[in-house]
């Protein structure tokens, strides 16, 4: 590297080791310990700080996990995609409705990843071909998705399905849940794919300039076309898990996903010195939801004023961090 | 000019940390007079004019207003005082129209919260008729050109009574005759006693424009002279801080060999043209904003698609090729605008040299970074990119060294053609040179440049021949060594006869 030739004053140089910089980068992080300090402190009962008690929180974000981390890859991009939750209700009840009627497990689950990949790719065609606003393309889909699944379940909840499916969504390998690890499983590879491929490489530089991007070389369309390629097939992985797990299927069950991811991973840019999401910050973002959802219900906090807790806190957490940066 | 300056700085200050960015500058602005701030990336200029805004506060030091020291502790306030500074990105709402965007946020006559639109239009009207500008307030500002929409912003500055008007590189978007529309207004206000700082890296329109020069170097004040009292080796000199090297090497010795050849191109506004690049030599690129210049070099490189005419390269036809196959034949394009064409900002010098080699840097489509690294370093090193590592931010580089950041991504792919669209726009003159020295480097190992610039000078020095384009179509090929700026001028006109 070449020495600094010019002496004198450049601009400042970034001080990394700055405590405000410091809180800035780790705010959130300390926000999630806070919550967990906070709730040991008030769980009486002394339930809220044990393994099983832990195990139930990973359980209970597992399938959130799945949608947050391919919402990650679309956010990396530039985009978001509002037709997550509406896609896995509408695959869940696909693949029930296979079940159903009989079709074995393993094409029941195919069609319904199948249908996944054909959900992204018509979202992905539809922003990077056509260069309609994510919100709006994403927006339509989510509408339309939602109908099909009503129309596909006569908008009721779908039960009977085999024992062998359910145990994806209810099984355990040892100790821990089966979504726990598909959604583990799926975050590694969504961080591998982030941050050592080409692919990773290219989603990033496309969203933080897609112009620079395509001047070099990058074929910007096909990248984020990938992007919605993957989150369709997540958030159909996602609505399986979620129908395995519930043994039954619902045309609105996965329908809360979409917002609550939105806010894993915006949680998680906090965490970021140059506001991109990544996964480690989604997986903190998605501990404030998981451990926010656990503490409340222990502390029998009625589900509505938990609604309202969970939005304030996240408002909290995000202009924290956005003051904290702003003062450096 | 022994009157009260209407704005001066005594001993100011400013201290990022441990770094004094600008020390103890004592300067008099006064008015009726265009005074010039020079130097190069770095030396404080922005620093200092931002402080005289009253955008960032002073470490030490003062401001005065007709000798009475004042604290603004916001840009509203030095613009209550009168002092109205345009940055260098305007700051105009594009949806709006020039009388919107003339008296936006102030208050206007009538019932609070209505607009009174007839009013406004003519007030507006007005505003810009001070500068001699006549056209259309409620057309939406972003349709306008870049001249009018500079104008827009000055006859915001006018309303709010402004005494003292601070440019920020104001003719960075302009071309050479909206830029002599843009001196004459401010010829005008001078005139009319307006006390006008300018803050420009093109020393020329500097010497046709300015009363008073000063030049800064490394935050500190090197001298202030009336602008007849110094020339232009002098200024350069000072503001490096050494004699400056020749600014243009020398031109090609050898005819080369016909590399690119363009044949009958079209696109939207390029009509049938045709030139050739050749090995080891630089062909320049002239012409006035809209003749098709940027699209030429788009339109080679497979950035935008022609609608006729062919591109060859060695005879192989390149014509249809996209951005990624031209770049691996060897045709490579480095844009115009480096934060929106050339750069991601948010990552690393590194990440941003690879971007360009993504497939050389990985293997089976998993990244390599070591080969990552190394190859940014290779590049930081060649082109003397001042930086604490390859890992640094580049949003935290200057001007010239982002520049550099984009010529080590393209130039990372060994190119045998180069185009280069404005590749000195905004940059200092050390490393305005730096890049002119770069280029020759490479035409001796055989490449062929294609250079676009606003800047005829810069043609003339650096090019063997120019290109000239006037409305879409070549108005004529001329030797660079052999011809002088008129020439060109008129042939940018389309004037065929000159």
């Amino acid at each position: 590297m070449t020495a600094t030739t010019t002496a004198g004053p450049q601009r400042a140089p970034h001080r990394r080791s700055a405590l405000p910089a410091r809180l800035a980068s780790y705010g959130t992080l300390l926000g999630l310990l806070v919550l967990i300090m906070l709730f040991t402190v008030l769980d009486e009962k002394g339930i809220f700080l044990t393994a099983g008690n832990f195990t139930n929180i990973l359980e209970q974000v597992a399938v959130l996990a799945m949608v947050a981390s391919v919402q990650t890859v679309v956010m990396v991009v530039g985009d978001f995609d509002l037709s997550v939750g509406a896609l896995a209700s509408l695959v869940g009840v696909l693949v029930a409705q296979l079940l159903t009627a009989g079709v074995p497990v393993v094409p029941a689950i195919a069609a319904g990843l199948a249908a996944g990949l054909l959900a992204g790719a018509i979202n992905g065609f539809l922003v990077a071909y056509l260069g309609l606003s994510a919100f709006i393309a994403t927006l339509a889909a989510m509408t339309s998705f939602t109908g099909l699944a009503l129309l596909l379940s006569n908008g009721a909840t779908i039960f009977g399905l085999p024992a062998g499916f359910v145990a994806l969504g209810q099984g355990r390998l040892g100790p821990v849940p089966m979504p726990v690890i598909i959604a583990l499983a799926l975050a590694v590879m969504v961080w591998f794919v982030l941050s050592r491929t080409v692919l990773g490489r290219q989603w990033y530089a496309v969203g933080g300039n897609a112009e620079a991007s395509r001047l070099s070389g990058v074929n910007t369309r096909a990248v984020r076309f990938s992007a919605f390629l993957v989150s369709g097939l997540g958030s159909a992985l996602a609505g399986i898990i979620l129908t395995a797990r519930l043994a039954s299927a619902h045309p609105t069950a996965g329908d809360p996903l979409m917002l609550s991811s939105i806010a894993a991973v915006f949680l998680g840019v906090t965490l970021s010195r140059v506001g991109q999401p990544t996964i480690g910050g989604t997986a903190v973002g998605l501990g404030i939801v998981g451990v926010l959802g656990n503490g409340l219900n222990l502390l029998q906090v009625n589900s509505y004023v938990q609604q309202v807790l969970t939005g304030l806190i996240i408002v909290l957490a995000v202009s924290l961090s956005q003051i904290v940066r702003r003062r450096r | 000019m022994k009157a009260t300056a209407v704005l001066a700085t005594r001993n100011l200050s400013k201290d990022y940390g441990p770094i004094r960015v600008v020390a103890e500058v004592s300067l008099d602005f006064h008015a009726g007079s265009i005074h010039a701030l020079l130097g190069e990336n770095g030396a404080g200029k922005s620093t200092l004019i931002k402080m005289i805004a009253g955008v960032l506060q002073p470490s030490d030091g003062t401001v005065e207003v007709d000798g009475v020291p004042v604290r603004f502790r916001s840009v509203k306030e030095g613009q209550a005082a009168g002092i109205v500074a345009l940055p260098q990105e305007l700051m105009l709402v594009p949806t709006l129209g020039a009388a919107e965007n003339i008296f936006l946020g102030m208050r206007r006559p009538g019932l609070p919260g209505l607009l009174g639109r007839r009013r406004l239009t003519a007030d507006a009207q007005e505003q810009l008729a001070r500068l001699g500008q006549t056209f259309n307030v409620n057309t939406p500002v972003a349709e306008l050109s870049a001249v009018q929409q500079t104008m827009v912003a000055l006859a915001r500055a006018l309303a709010r009574e402004a005494r003292v008007l601070v440019l920020d590189e104001p003719t960075a978007a302009l071309t050479d005759t909206e830029t002599e529309l843009l001196f004459s207004v401010l010829r005008g206000l001078r005139d009319r006693g307006t006390a006008i700082i300018y803050v420009s890296h093109r020393l020329e329109e500097v010497f046709a424009l300015a009363d008073t020069a000063t030049v800064l170097r490394n935050g500190q004040h090197v001298w202030t002279k009336p602008m007849g009292q110094t020339r232009h080796d002098e200024v350069v000199a000072s503001m490096i801080g050494r004699a400056p090297e020749q600014e243009f090497p020398p031109r090609a010795t050898s005819d080369g060999e016909p590399v690119l050849r363009v044949t009958e191109l079209s696109g939207w506004t390029l009509r049938g043209v045709s030139v050739q690049a050749r090995s080891g030599r630089v062909l320049g690129v002239a012409g006035l904003a809209g003749a098709g210049r940027t699209e030429l070099l788009r339109l080679i490189a497979g950035v935008e698609r022609p609608q006729g005419g062919t591109v060859e390269l060695d005879g192989i036809d390149i014509t249809r090729s996209s951005v990624a196959r031209s770049m691996a034949a060897g045709v490579v394009l480095v844009p115009e605008e480096r934060r929106r064409q050339g750069l991601v900002m948010n990552a690393s010098i590194a990440t941003n040299i690879g971007l360009g080699s993504l497939k050389a840097l990985s293997s089976g489509g998993v990244m390599q970074p070591h080969r990552e690294r190394s190859l940014a370093r290779r590049q930081a090193e060649e082109l003397q990119i001042r930086a604490t590592s390859v890992l640094q931010d580049v949003a935290e580089l200057s001007g010239g060294n982002q520049q550099k950041v984009v010529l080590g991504k393209y130039l990372a792919r060994t190119p045998r053609v180069l185009l280069l669209d404005e590749p000195t726009r905004g940059i200092d003159v050390g490393t305005k040179s730096e890049i002119y020295h770069l280029i020759r480097r490479l035409t001796a190992d055989g490449v062929a440049v294609v250079v676009v610039s606003s800047e005829i000078s810069e043609l003339l020095g650096l090019a063997d021949e120019v290109a000239v384009l006037h409305e879409g179509r070549l108005a004529g090929i001329v030797d660079a060594a052999s011809t002088d700026q008129q020439t060109i001028l008129h042939l940018c006109y389309g004037r065929l006869d000159a």
